[in-house]
């Protein structure tokens, strides 16, 4: 029993000191990347982006939204300096990336590709998730206990000897994760994190991802076409589409039908269901983005209307379901 | 389901050979083929066969994982049995028109194909017998250059990806009606080639993504990469190690004397 109490009175100081971290940051608001400015033409003359502007804060979540062929991963590409920029810069806990050291640089940011192939590129796991750490000049027990620690972080414990070829693609994209944040990165930024993952491997890494943020209070640049993860995933969007159209938080990106219709946005599924509801006379205060949201809303409003819901057809339903199709038509 | 090339399919067994320190392995193993492909002697190539199979045989790798290996060899290796003994000079055995079968042809084309046997069979306990990402690190720790290690170990994780790749494109090709088998016209084989050009396109701009996320974590190009590993040698491993090369060394010390004696 003691024990027991002792366990939680450790957990709950665990808890405090967390958010004592999580407030100080906050209230510090540094800027972890800074990008202003920033242009980037292709060597044939093509130009990929242009004078895009960003700012993302310690411990912040920012997700980049746009339509394929925006320049998504080549911006992110431009975060740890694989790509430099024909102009403009970029700041990283503001100093300028160029003035920096490479072994900084890659020791600050650890940039998550989008296909794992790519980035796994050692004969086994383990010397994979070892690969960062060696060549941040670590010792040698120093590295395998980060290596063991990531591998358990990411329930891969057991698969060192694993090569890559017999790893499934979620382990694999699990895997490719471990190797970066071996590097103990201040900065995380993922390339279509869950793209091609089944649901449960999907929610998976949301779920780690969340709680790397919380818990380590890592700074994440998402890019991402799953549109259901987004109000899981970030605090502020930036859509863009060769340059920065808008940046919000997703309530206010996902609120502006017109910027949503000429970017070829989507809005999350339980956004659009609710906003059906709406046509049926269901009246909350504001739309949920996500199911808890949902779930908390529903029972706010239950609670609010006296132990139940309404929903009827009345003169303006067809039409306002109609306008509602509309919106979003070009799906 | 996929089928991977996998040299080291059988690399968790159990035996002796399995057991072998991999750094004192290559090294060992080498020293034999080296010395079996230099006999000139046909009996003592025929003992350096039989010992490099003892060897095989002490491995215990699966038959048919062996023939498998060697099958492809043997497209090498026949053709010199069957031409040597018309080209080389020497006392006529028998006449067929216009060729001529020679005892010294004979015996030169059975002696070539005796060591590379010997070479291919010695091959299989080395690299199949570990782990083949060990092999790599002994190779490294034995300091072969680093270059040839990176590039070993690049193409050995690649090659299962380029595999995947291309049998994705095949089946692309297959489903939509293409077939090679039944009609291998010109037509179906620029096609085929213009698939493995593709590939190729596409290998390249993965070599350059591939480069991107290594230097994402540091890579610099230079004592790259570096890998983590523990060898250790132990009595056995100094016992087998003197065994294998004792073997090597006694074939060219039998062969002096025979050339000596007889």
């Amino acid at each position: 029993m003691k024990r027991e109490a002792k366990r939680r009175e450790a957990k709950k100081r665990e808890v405090k000191k967390r958010e004592v971290k999580k407030r100080e940051a906050k209230k510090r608001k540094a800027e972890a990347v800074t990008v202003r400015d920033l242009s980037y033409t292709y060597p044939d003359g093509s130009k990929a982006l242009e004078k895009v502007n960003m700012k993302v804060y310690e411990g912040e979540r920012v997700v980049i939204v746009g339509p394929n062929g925006a320049g998504k991963t080549t911006f992110l590409l431009h975060l740890n300096g694989t790509l430099r920029g024909t102009g403009g810069e970029v700041k990283l806990f503001g100093r300028t990336l160029g003035e920096m050291k490479r072994e900084e640089v890659v020791k600050e940011v650890g940039m998550v590709f989008q296909d794992p192939d790519d980035q796994l590129f050692m004969p086994t796991l383990f010397d994979d998730v070892a690969f960062g750490p060696i060549n941040l000049g670590l010792q040698e027990s120093e590295v395998r206990e980060r290596v063991r620690k990531v591998l358990a972080l990411l329930g891969l414990s057991g698969y060192e000897d694993r090569a890559p070829h017999h790893l499934s693609f979620g382990e694999k994209k699990k895997a490719s994760l471990a190797a970066v944040l071996a590097m103990e990165p201040r900065v995380l930024v993922l390339d279509e994190p869950t793209a091609n993952l089944d649901p449960r491997s999907r929610t998976e890494l949301i779920g780690i991802l969340n709680r790397l943020n919380e818990r380590e209070g890592i700074t994440m640049v998402i890019a991402t076409h799953d549109v259901n993860a987004i109000p899981e995933l970030a605090d502020r969007i930036y859509a863009l589409n060769r340059t920065v159209i808008e940046s919000g938080t997703p309530w206010e990106i996902f609120f502006d039908g017109e910027l949503l219709k000429k970017n070829n946005l989507d809005v999350p599924d339980v956004f659009k269901i609710f906003e059906v509801l709406q046509c049926f006379g269901f009246s909350c205060e504001s739309l949920p983005l996500s199911l808890d949201e949902a779930v908390a809303g529903l029972t706010r409003t239950i609670e609010t209307e006296g132990g139940h819901i309404h929903l009827h057809i009345h003169e303006h339903t067809h039409e306002g379901v109609e306008r509602w199709r509309r919106k979003y038509e070009h799906h | 389901m996929v089928e991977y090339p996998e040299i080291d399919l059988f690399s968790s067994l159990d035996s002796p050979i399995h057991r072998f320190d991999p750094r004192a392995k290559i090294v060992a193993f080498l020293c034999l083929i080296f010395s079996v492909v230099l006999v000139q002697d046909l009996r003592l190539a025929f003992a350096g066969l039989l010992g490099s199979l003892a060897f095989l045989a002490a491995s215990r790798l699966p038959l048919r994982f062996v023939s498998q290996h060697i099958k492809w060899v043997s497209f090498f290796i026949v053709p010199f049995l069957l031409i040597l003994p018309f080209t080389v000079k020497g006392d006529e055995i028998f006449r067929f028109y216009a060729l001529k079968m020679t005892y010294e042809g004979l015996e030169y084309g059975v002696l070539v194909a005796l060591r590379a046997y010997s070479a291919v069979v010695l091959v299989l306990p080395v690299v199949a017998t570990t782990r083949f990402d060990l092999t790599i690190k002994a190779l490294d720790r034995l300091k072969v250059p680093n270059m040839l290690v990176q590039m070993l170990m690049f193409s050995y994780r690649y090659i299962f990806v380029f595999v995947v790749e291309f049998q994705r494109t095949w089946r692309a090709m297959e489903a939509r009606g293409f077939k090679l088998r039944t009609s291998p016209s010109l037509y179906a084989l620029r096609t085929v080639g213009k698939a493995l050009g593709t590939l190729f396109v596409r290998s390249y701009e993965r070599g350059e993504r591939v480069y991107q996320a290594l230097r994402s974590r540091g890579y610099t190009g230079t004592r790259n990469p570096k890998t983590l590993v523990e060898f250790k040698m132990q009595a056995r491993d100094y016992a087998l190690a003197v065994l294998i090369v004792g073997f090597a060394v006694a074939l060219h010390a039998v062969s002096f004397v025979f050339a000596r004696g007889v």
